[in-house]
């Protein structure tokens, strides 16, 4: 007799909350308010942190102003995703394929990782301009700022 | 600074996924889905009888296939009671326990449905499920017997 074998089915859903902070409650403040991006800058090595950080890592000074930054910036590396994964912001599946990659905002000492909206992604390239596009209904997290779009310049 | 709105961001994080049970626990599962029998395996060298089954000996390294059925009753050896509970999780209070089915010398994990005053020691039986589709929850757990 042939042998039945099983599959055990998981389908565990993690639905949790956590509080921005002071210095990231900021930044998505002004992301959905204003549809502009602010970073931090720290007083001792002037490096422009973007996410916003409240230390400067190799300093260990705390940040003291903000500085806003972007929305244009440039393509530092980039990837396409045709794997499609869950996005833990929707719980749903993005389609694929899609850019992903890493934008230094003009402005910003460090990189931003995001969405990289391209219809053909082999004009992707690392150095291209890029610039944020914004949601039209912003509330106040990641999503807020869309994806980042190849400009001409 | 003036009073600031703080921000919460709100996560969905969503992890779906099958594994294949392997030939031992299919064998278990079928068991309970078709027969409502609970079966256990066998290490005859080491003598011990392993509820739930595993495919090696953990003993000996023996590979198993000599099946035997155990239970129905057994004996609470452990437990805890649950009372925090979130959205995502089943509703408490919940009690897993670790059962020693009559027969097995292992003990084997699953919830007492009966959640009041569980001592070790109780005598209990399993619950099955109307529909069973060969998981462990085929019982619903087990209940307290006089």
């Amino acid at each position: 007799m042939e042998e039945e074998l099983l599959d055990v089915k998981i389908d565990s859903r993690f639905v949790y909350n956590y509080s921005t902070g002071t210095i990231p409650g900021y930044f998505f403040r002004m992301l959905r308010d204003e549809a502009r991006i602010f970073g931090r800058r720290c007083p001792a090595c002037n490096k422009v942190y973007i996410p916003p950080r409240p230390v400067c890592g190799p300093c260990f000074r705390p940040t003291s102003e903000w500085v806003e930054v972007g929305p244009a910036g440039t393509l530092v590396a980039y990837t396409v995703v045709y794997f499609s994964f869950l996005d833990p912001m929707t719980g749903k599946k993005r389609p694929v394929p899609y850019g992903y990659g890493m934008v230094r905002l003009d402005g910003a000492d460090s990189r931003l990782q995001h969405f990289i909206s391209e219809s053909d992604h082999a004009k992707l390239k690392v150095g291209m301009r890029v610039t944020a596009v914004f949601a039209e209904k912003r509330t106040g997290n990641f999503s807020d700022l869309v994806h980042f779009r190849p400009v001409e310049d | 600074m003036a009073e600031q709105e703080q921000l919460i961001s709100e996560q969905i994080l969503q992890v779906p996924y099958n594994y294949s049970a392997g030939r031992a626990a299919s064998r278990f599962l079928a068991a309970l889905r078709d027969e409502k029998k609970i079966y256990a395996i066998v290490c005859k060298r080491c003598n011990i009888v392993y509820c739930p089954p595993r495919s090696v000996c953990g003993r000996c390294f023996e590979g198993l296939s000599h099946w035997k059925e155990v239970g129905p009753y057994g004996v609470v050896r452990n437990f805890t009671r649950v009372e925090y509970t979130e959205d995502v999780h089943p509703a408490t209070p919940l009690v897993p326990a670790l059962i020693e089915l009559d027969g097995a010398d292992t003990l084997f994990p699953h919830l007492i449905i009966d959640t009041e005053d569980v001592k070790t020691g109780d005598r209990v039986r399993p619950v099955f499920a109307e529909n069973r589709t060969g998981h462990i929850l085929d019982m619903a757990g087990f209940v307290r017997v006089g």
